[in-house]
């Protein structure tokens, strides 16, 4: 697997993971136990992924890869069923995260059907593709994670002045 | 050193961000120290004095590492690397507030978070062999 190939796999599952674990905050208690256990492993997964020759356990992760896609279609076929709307502040982020798993689920799925070692990229290429690929997944995650709802009740405007405004706390 | 990806990410990155450094300063004009509210680098990117000042610690740290050796620029790398995820993370819930001491928008979030992942993956992922045989790490 070409170390380009593994590393922008890896970028994505650290993306999808830290969404997932901040989607924990406003979900009902099992659900975030559930995205936590998830977040948490896909996380680490990622991070094993670029700092190792070879991403651990693949079959596996591409198995696990496919989990919340299936639940976010289930998700939805639910909601318009019963007629609730699930809060944007879930459905976009979680959307987001599953685009993630999506690309890197295709990516390693690609790569473990070609068999043999993948020549080494030169050194400006690598830099270059790995370059693309963090600014790709940042700029899905970032907003991903703003619009959670741990991201949002981060920043309580009440709560945060000190001395900048004149209200007599 | 062309042949060494931390030693290149380390100098094109330290140069960079020294760069942007000098030029934040063009952007903070009657911005304070720790001011919330900055100014718009390249009209994106918010930044006060604070700010301009980690971009030129960083920079010059990348820089200097990158033109040292592999075994530097891989630490260096790694460590910034590690503190931008995690000023990544912590920006998300800063910014818009007071506490928000480095002036951070949404843009500089997505830029950190990039240069986290992107330091982190070349640090601890490229040239692992140098790590053998050395005393400490």
């Amino acid at each position: 697997m070409s170390p380009i190939t593994r590393t922008w796999v890896a970028f994505a599952a650290v993306g999808t993971g830290l969404i997932h674990v901040a989607l924990v905050l406003g979900s009902p208690l099992p659900l975030g136990i559930a995205l936590a256990v998830l977040g948490l492993a896909e996380f680490f997964w990622g991070v094993l992924t670029f700092a190792r020759d070879a991403p651990p356990a693949p079959r596996i992760a591409l198995a696990v890869a496919v989990v919340p896609l299936v639940a976010l279609g289930l998700f939805t076929v639910v909601a318009v069923a019963g007629g609730f709307t699930i809060p944007s502040g879930f459905l976009l982020p979680l959307g987001l995260a599953t685009l993630l798993e999506v690309a890197a689920a295709a990516l390693l799925g690609r790569a473990l059907r070609t068999s043999g070692p993948a020549p080494a990229p030169g050194v400006g290429r690598y830099l270059i593709a790995l370059f693309a690929g963090a600014v790709v997944v940042g700029a899905i995650t970032t907003p991903a994670l703003a619009a959670t709802t741990a991201g949002a009740n981060a920043v309580p405007h009440g709560e945060f002045h000190f001395e900048q405004t004149d209200h007599g706390h | 050193m062309t042949s060494s990806p931390n030693r290149l990410v380390a100098v094109i990155f330290g140069a960079v961000y020294l760069l942007v450094g000098l030029l934040g300063f063009t952007a903070t004009a009657g911005v304070g120290f720790f001011d919330p509210e900055g100014g718009l680098l390249l009209g994106i990117f918010e930044v006060n004095i604070f700010h301009n000042i980690a971009h030129l610690l960083i920079g010059a740290a990348l820089l200097i590492a990158g033109l040292r050796n592999v075994r530097a620029a891989k630490t260096v790398n790694t460590v910034v690397g590690a503190a931008y995820l995690l000023l990544g993370l912590i920006g998300l819930f800063i910014v818009d507030s007071a506490a928000n001491i480095l002036a951070i928008n949404a843009a500089d979030n997505v830029l950190h978070f990039a240069s986290a992942i992107l330091l982190l993956a070349v640090g601890l992922g490229a040239e692992r062999g140098t790590r053998r045989g050395t005393a400490a790490v």
